[in-house]
């Protein structure tokens, strides 16, 4: 007995700073928020109970209704982008290739560089004198160049392949030395019309898009996804990809290999062992990866906050940015409503996880 | 002798503990950045050796970052300095607080400027003294014009008459000149808005957008971005308008004495001079801004008597002078009008004396945003930029601005 309550001592000591940092940080905190969101606390007065009217005003409050909607539509096209793209990255690098290691480093690179940084470098992508529009001027100035060139390539592919079937050979559409011997051709066709005038590089203006406007993706008059929010939504998958495929390499180390054996030989295509061997054996993995997913983005603030102004607020205005705004400004500021925005939002990713748990089961079948 | 030397060392550590106990330290909260230099300069010079002689000890502590944010965080928890820079742009959040000692009957306002002390008073009381002001000037690139065979801007421009002076530069220079920077902001917009007579506010509080003044003063403005005569900054990687100038490809831009000391910095062989803001052609007015900052009391400060004469030595003849001389506000002493340094004909000089001059010439508000606080701006801003990067047409944008304008106020 004695032996089992100095035991239990001992692990509550061990335990003591996670156990006192979280009952500061989130218990007491959180605790403060719930009460806050019922007050009308606005930093400097003593908060006084005024029932759920924060709430009411939040609610009618045309730019959290943005915030709303920008976070449910981030979040979902989020996960779900980074969700297939870390599993197929992840396929691609469970392969036991050349070089492996040093692909799975440079993959993983965008993960632990700050957010910060990488929000600034895409700032900068997609400026309006940035690289994103100049590759597309560039596109549109070699048009004609890489059209000639890829129908030159396809035209002598095609020739190529006829012949060689002529001739007895099973030669496939995609035979690489084929096609080596088809874009050798390709770019000497290309050039000789280049140099007879017929074709060659235009005159382009300036390919002058805005990303970071007032422009919007609308779906039956309602706007639906902005294009601002769009460059969030890229940026923060690729950062976001090489974590998750982490979890999903892991994942994949654990499936059996008898049982790849077995499609094999059911004769089962790549595509086939994936969707029938792979994912369903990942589902405790994806589980963790969609349920960190969705909590991460639905709290996004960070790149928000760091393209602030440069782009209008209401275009990328988030749950978590709008908490913000209202907590910290000039002064007196409607934390009550700040406070129930937060109760909110968490109550928002309490149910996804909920619904997910329910309708989507994290064991292996 | 070891005991004697811990005894020595033990009494002085009490000693000075106990001094620095009687001894009174006061707080000074302002801007980060270049203004740290200055005041900082400014405190040693005015402030210390007077409060020092009275045994108080002065610090000055910048607040890097977003100042108000950082402000309102101090201010709650209590630790913010006893005397501290109020913006009078966010005055009305920070009177909301009930932590700004109202100043009526502690200072004596009287020396400074009225509209100033008008810019920081709020229903009957006065928040802060003005530290200094500035207001917008017309700046210009005095080779852009001689190369162009065009004359200098003057105090007598119209907006007409103005407009043709920056197309006739941009065509004899060609496309990579242009005539001006203009920032999608309302914070130098305004200032044209108003030399038509628009008002911010009506007499129900609400803003007008779809008042055929505040249109013309859009359009206007709008306007000189048709064939690139004006630009925005962004459009030439630039933050603002001094940046646009200091490259040396535009000829006017609309600015206050800030500018002076940037391009004396960045571009030390631009030739620039200065002229008075364009007047509005049917009005025969000129509209302008007072941008101010004020030097404030914390209502929760326990030295109230040291802060007041900390405030009345930061903003003494003497103090206003080097403000005034470090060439970076105009100080708001009344008194300081005749000051020599405005006589003078070099160019900082010639510049500072418009700033002044602008202050009440023609239709001159502070630069507030009312109680709403800064988000008041963004339905102008979002219609100025959508205009001038042609996403929309000046009409469209209005009528967004307008709606937007309203769902705001309503709230």
């Amino acid at each position: 007995m004695f032996r089992r309550g100095q035991s239990t001592a001992t692990a509550l000591l061990f335990l003591a700073p996670f156990l006192i940092s979280s009952a500061i940080f989130f218990f007491y905190a959180f605790g403060r928020a719930i009460y806050y969101s019922f007050t009308d606390f606005n930093l400097f007065n003593d908060p006084q109970l005024i029932g759920a009217q924060p709430y009411a005003q939040v609610l009618s409050d045309p730019s959290f209704r943005r915030a709303l909607a920008n976070s449910l539509v981030f979040a979902l096209v989020t996960t779900t982008l980074q969700t297939v793209f870390a599993l197929l990255m992840a396929v691609a690098l469970n392969n036991r290739l050349r070089g492996m290691a040093f692909f799975r480093s440079a993959w993983y690179m965008p993960s632990i560089t700050s957010s910060v940084v990488i929000t600034l470098i895409f700032l900068w992508l997609f400026q309006r004198r940035g690289v994103a529009n100049y590759l597309v001027t560039q596109w549109q100035t070699y048009q004609p160049l890489i059209l000639t060139f890829l129908i030159g390539l396809v035209v002598a592919q095609i020739i190529q392949v006829l012949l060689e079937r002529r001739a007895g050979q099973p030669a496939g559409w995609f035979d690489p030395a084929l096609a080596a011997t088809s874009a050798l051709g390709a770019a000497a066709v290309t050039a000789a019309l280049v140099f007879l005038g017929v074709t060659g590089v235009r005159e382009v203006p300036p390919f002058d898009y805005q990303y970071f406007a007032d422009k919007w993706i609308t779906l039956g008059g309602v706007q639906v996804l902005s294009i601002p929010l769009l460059v969030i939504i890229i940026q923060n998958t690729f950062t976001t990809v090489p974590t998750l495929m982490l979890f999903f390499l892991a994942g994949l180390q654990n499936i059996p290999g008898s049982l790849y054996e077995a499609a094999d030989i059911d004769g089962a295509t790549p595509f086939q062992k994936l969707t029938n061997v792979t994912v369903p054996n990942l589902r405790p993995v994806t589980f963790y990866v969609i349920t960190v997913g969705l909590i991460g983005t639905m709290q996004m603030f960070d790149q928000v906050a760091v393209i602030g102004s440069a782009a209008p607020q209401q275009t990328i205005v988030t749950l978590a940015y709008y908490v913000y705004t209202n907590t910290f400004k000039a002064g007196a500021a409607p934390v009550n409503m700040a406070s129930a925005a937060a109760i909110i939002l968490a109550l928002i990713i309490l149910v996804m996880v909920f619904v997910q748990r329910r309708f989507f089961p994290s064991e292996a079948r | 002798m070891k005991n004697a030397l811990c005894l020595t060392l033990g009494l002085t550590l009490l000693a000075s503990s106990a001094a620095a106990q009687t001894a009174k330290t006061l707080t000074i909260n302002g801007y980060g950045g270049t203004d740290q230099t200055l005041v900082n300069d400014l405190i040693n010079r005015f402030v210390k050796p007077t409060m020092s002689k009275e045994g108080v000890t002065v610090v000055y502590r910048p607040l890097q970052g977003d100042y108000n944010q950082a402000l309102t965080t101090l201010l709650a928890a209590g630790t913010a300095g006893d005397v501290m820079y109020l913006p009078a742009e966010t005055l009305d959040g920070f009177v909301a607080t009930k932590k700004i000692l109202p100043l009526n009957g502690v200072v004596n306002t009287s020396p400074f400027i009225k509209t100033l002390n008008s810019a920081f008073t709020r229903g009957g009381r006065t928040y802060a003294v003005a530290k200094d002001f500035n207001t917008l000037t017309m700046v210009y690139n005095r080779d852009l014009f001689d190369e162009a065979g065009v004359a200098y801007p003057t105090n007598n421009e119209t907006w007409t008459s103005l407009a043709t002076k920056l197309r006739q530069v941009k065509q004899k220079l060609g496309s990579d000149y242009y005539g001006t920077c203009l920032t999608p902001n309302f914070d130098r917009f305004g200032a044209f808005a108003y030399a038509t007579g628009w008002q911010q506010f009506g007499a129900n509080g609400r803003t007008n957008l779809a008042d055929p003044r505040f249109a013309e003063a859009f359009n206007w403005y709008t306007g000189l971005a048709k064939d690139k005569v004006g630009v925005t900054p962004s459009e030439l990687s630039a933050g603002w308008g001094g940046d646009c100038l200091k490259g040396g490809k535009v000829a006017v831009v609309f600015e206050g004495g800030w500018i002076v000391n940037f391009l004396r910095d960045n571009a030390p062989n631009l030739k620039f001079g200065t002229a008075l803001m364009p007047k509005n052609n049917k009005t025969g007015q000129r509209g302008n801004f007072l941008y101010t900052v004020g030097w404030a009391i914390n209502s929760g400060t326990k030295n109230r008597a040291a802060a007041v004469k900390v405030l009345n030595l930061l903003t003494s003849p003497q103090a206003q002078q080097y403000v005034l001389e470090q060439g970076l506000a105009i100080p708001s002493r009344t008194s300081l009008q005749n000051s020599a340094y405005f006589k003078k004909t070099e160019a900082g000089a010639q510049n500072a004396r418009l700033v002044f001059q602008g202050a009440d010439d023609g239709n001159v508000r502070a630069f507030t945003f009312g109680a709403q606080g800064p988000d008041w701006a963004k339905p102008i801003n979002e219609a100025l930029a959508a205009v001038l990067s042609g996403q929309r047409s000046a009409a469209d944008a209005l009528k967004k601005a307008q709606a937007d304008m309203t769902t705001f106020q309503r709230r």
